[in-house]
């Protein structure tokens, strides 16, 4: 037991030795998982947020003398891995946690409020955390795939209506695969369409069986609801089946790489973005200046730019403006000045990265606005505007599974 | 030298029948007990919630593994998916109403239950072929949770654990969980002990080493097998039980994932099959090296010692780790008990070279 604390002190020292000294300095536990399942993500998205972080000290958004931190560490996805990073990041002081891990966040999620500290799950986590009368301090902070659906049908009833049609959903058979459901279960008899589910194996390298049924059912849209590998599977599967490619409508999770494994044949797929993708934005610019070109960046250059780069960097830009927000006034960064911090951010936009969130006390998730863009062949166009899709509807789907939350599920 | 043997003497059949007969080794038992039950006035809370308490809880779970695996070498490839039912079944129960006390019981009943069902393939089957079938079990388990929400808990498939009190003592504080858990490994340490020196446990080495020859001894295989896994699966049921309640405190279905059962194996063929501190060492090393060299690392890489990517820094503790489980392997093939055990036979007659066992 000695010899475990005595290792685990010297590591600790080791770490404290190095970080920098500052009038305030504000520190994130970005604590995701590098080696596991989310690693068609993670590096990427760890990456725009560290670049992020590293714009924000060098241009001094947090004032005179402040700076932030990230305190990075792989989680391998495991809960008690987690368990283990988020009690020492808690305490050397961090107060803001992305775990971008769905397992991982559920198991602290309870403990995280208990210990007032913020943890944001952009696109991971549960959706009803966006009521944050239930989980003050939790921040979905995008929108949620519930929103994601509601975004994705409402395109398709503006391209091409929804009234009579059929929409094939193909899924991941796990409770992610599955959120969907009920926003298509309410809008199905709102808007008088019919639509059928098609869940295929985890991971989802092999879906071929899942198709076939698809094709039999010849539907008019298809929602393909995966992450990873097997999202280049379903484009490809789905194509192979007669699918035209202009007919398939993808979750948040599709990307240049996926579109890369795909090939050519992926032109025309559309998916729901939270944030513009490509270098062309203010913000990815003056990564590139100050951050990318002064040899500070945090990984692979190629990547800046990225679908997943660029949410990363929005995520860190709301956590900035929020640390920035609460620090007003000159009183110290708490979990619970944060969070207030949070809630003043009002029709913030990154300069353009994404669509103007507006958090209160109530709506932690930020509107809910997203859009649709297509891959073109090259990069991804956007082809719906900024907006949120079904709103009361999203909002009531949130606040019944708050509710439930709250009885002990 | 230490363990000294000199002026120790077994002079009836009971003291020559002691689980110590060193009086060392009795006393290092007790020193560890007392240091581990005083353990949360000394270790801190990060230490005590991240590394001791989940520790003190796998190495129940891999002695209930080891029971299956090394006492009556049937092979398990499921055995998360025995804990995911004990773990579901206690939170249920509990909410029905039941006392936590007896729903611990209970739990422990339904995955010894479901556990004794497949593995009566292990009837049929040996080796390789009962890995494919309690892998089944793996599967057919996690399906059933993930498909029907009136188990896994409805669209977020999150469980929280409700408010129970174990003999009057609230599981709320973390003192009392893991006094709870210590409790529940030390009660498997102890029967695990004793279930050797039993014809229940001697029935299950026999199984072990040939089944047929067992049953040409007087050794019912039908009966002995069903009974291994009804007792393992009890064990690792309540273990789930306890595991839900006194660490995760809100169960979802990825923390009883196939990952979880391979780790279980790994920790009792690192720690060593079929024994009691291999599945302590072997639980200790398979849940806590990872942690420690991800820290470590993490620690050099922030003071500038090994500048590279975060991509690479994230899995260089992997492969240090995996390097460190061949190492271990090629050392000493029978595991992390067979290391200690030579270290203690090498001090057993120390200055002296050969040691006599």
């Amino acid at each position: 037991m000695t010899f475990l604390r005595k290792l685990a002190l010297t590591t600790a020292l080791v770490a404290g030795l190095s970080a920098p000294v500052a009038a305030e300095d504000v520190k994130f536990g970005l604590l995701q998982d590098f080696t596991a399942v989310y690693t068609f993500v993670t590096g990427q998205y760890n990456q725009g947020q560290q670049d992020y972080l590293a714009l924000a000290n060098a241009e001094g958004l947090l004032g005179e003398g402040n700076s932030v931190t990230a305190i990075v560490r792989d989680t391998g996805n495991q809960p008690q891995r987690g368990i283990e990073a988020y009690n020492r990041a808690k305490e050397e002081g961090a107060i803001l946690f992305d775990f971008l891990s769905t397992p991982v966040s559920a198991a602290i999620l309870d403990q995280a409020q208990a210990d007032k500290n913020i943890v944001i799950t952009p696109a991971h986590g549960r959706g009803d955390a966006s009521d944050g009368t239930v989980f003050p301090y939790v921040f979905p902070m995008l929108p949620t795939y519930w929103a994601q659906a509601a975004n994705l049908i409402e395109h398709m009833k503006n391209n091409g209506g929804l009234e009579g049609k059929k929409i094939a959903i193909v899924h991941i058979d796990s409770p992610f695969g599955r959120e969907p459901g009920p926003i298509l279960e309410a809008l199905s008899e709102q808007e008088g369409f019919e639509f059928q589910a098609f869940p295929y194996a985890s991971p989802g390298n092999e879906q071929s069986a899942a198709w076939s049924e698809v094709r039999r059912y010849r539907p008019d849209y298809v929602l393909i609801w995966g992450a990873g590998g097997g999202q280049a599977v379903s484009v490809r599967t789905a194509i192979q089946n007669g699918i035209a490619p202009e007919q398939i409508h993808s979750v948040i999770w599709l990307a240049e790489t996926d579109a890369a494994n795909v090939g050519p044949q992926m032109k025309g797929v559309k998916r729901f973005e939270a944030t513009a993708a490509g270098t062309d934005l203010p913000i990815i610019q003056r990564i590139q200046e100050k951050v990318i070109a002064a040899g500070k960046g945090s990984g692979d250059q190629a990547n800046v730019g990225n679908s997943y780069y660029n949410l990363g960097v929005a995520t860190m830009a709301v956590a900035v403006e929020a640390a920035r927000l609460g620090m007003e006034g000159g009183q110290p960064l708490t979990g619970e000045t944060l969070k207030a911090g949070f809630e003043k951010i009002s029709g913030f936009d990154a300069e353009g990265l994404m669509p103007a969130v507006t958090y209160t006390a109530e709506d932690h998730q930020g509107g809910g606005a997203g859009r649709v863009s297509e891959w073109d062949g090259e990069k991804w166009v956007p082809v719906s505007e900024w907006h949120a899709a079904y709103p009361e509807l999203i909002r009531q789907v949130i606040e019944e599974s708050a509710a439930k939350y709250k009885e002990g599920n | 030298m230490f363990y000294r043997l000199s002026g120790t003497y077994h002079t009836s059949y009971q003291a020559d029948r002691k689980l110590w007969k060193i009086p060392t080794d009795r006393w290092l038992v007790i020193a560890l007990l007392v240091l581990a039950l005083l353990a949360p006035l000394f270790v801190s809370p990060l230490y005590l919630g991240s590394y001791v308490l989940p520790w003190v809880i796998w190495s129940a779970a891999a002695l209930s593994l080891t029971l299956l695996m090394g006492l009556a070498g049937q092979l398990h490839f499921g055995f998360a998916a025995v804990m995911a039912i004990g773990a579901y079944a206690s939170i249920h129960l509990v909410r029905a109403g039941v006392p936590f006390e007896l729903a611990l019981l209970l739990s422990g009943l339904i995955s010894a239950v479901i556990g004794a069902i497949f593995g009566g393939a292990a009837l049929r089957v040996k080796g390789l072929y009962l890995v494919m079938a309690t892998l089944a079990m793996q599967y057919l388990v996690d399906w059933v949770v993930v498909n029907v929400p009136a188990i896994s808990g409805g669209a977020h498939a999150t469980l929280r654990t409700p408010a129970v009190s174990f003999l009057f003592l609230p599981i709320e504080s973390l003192a009392a969980r893991y006094w709870l858990a210590l409790g529940w490994a030390v009660l498997l340490t102890v029967f695990f002990m004793n279930v050797k020196r039993t014809s229940f446990g001697r029935a299950l080495v026999a199984i072990r080493d040939k089944d047929f020859a067992a049953a040409v001894i007087g050794v019912d295989p039908f009966k002995t097998k069903l009974m291994a896994f009804f007792t393992s699966s009890f064990m690792g049921g309540v273990t789930g039980a306890i595991l839900a309640f006194c660490f995760y405190r809100a169960v979802t279905p990825e923390q009883f994932g196939f990952n979880v059962s391979i780790q279980l194996v790994a920790m009792v063929l690192v720690g060593g099959l079929g024994s009691v501190i291999g599945s302590w060492l072997g639980a200790g090393f398979v849940l806590l090296a990872p942690i420690f060299l991800t820290n470590l690392v993490s620690g050099l890489a922030a003071s500038g010692w090994v500048p590279v990517s975060q991509n690479f820094l994230s899995h260089l503790p992997l492969m240090i780790y995996g390097a460190m489980i061949i190492g271990f392997l090629l050392l000493e093939p029978l595991g992390l008990a067979k290391i200690y055990d030579n270290i203690r036979k090498y001090f057993l007659v120390w200055p002296f070279r050969h040691a006599r066992s």
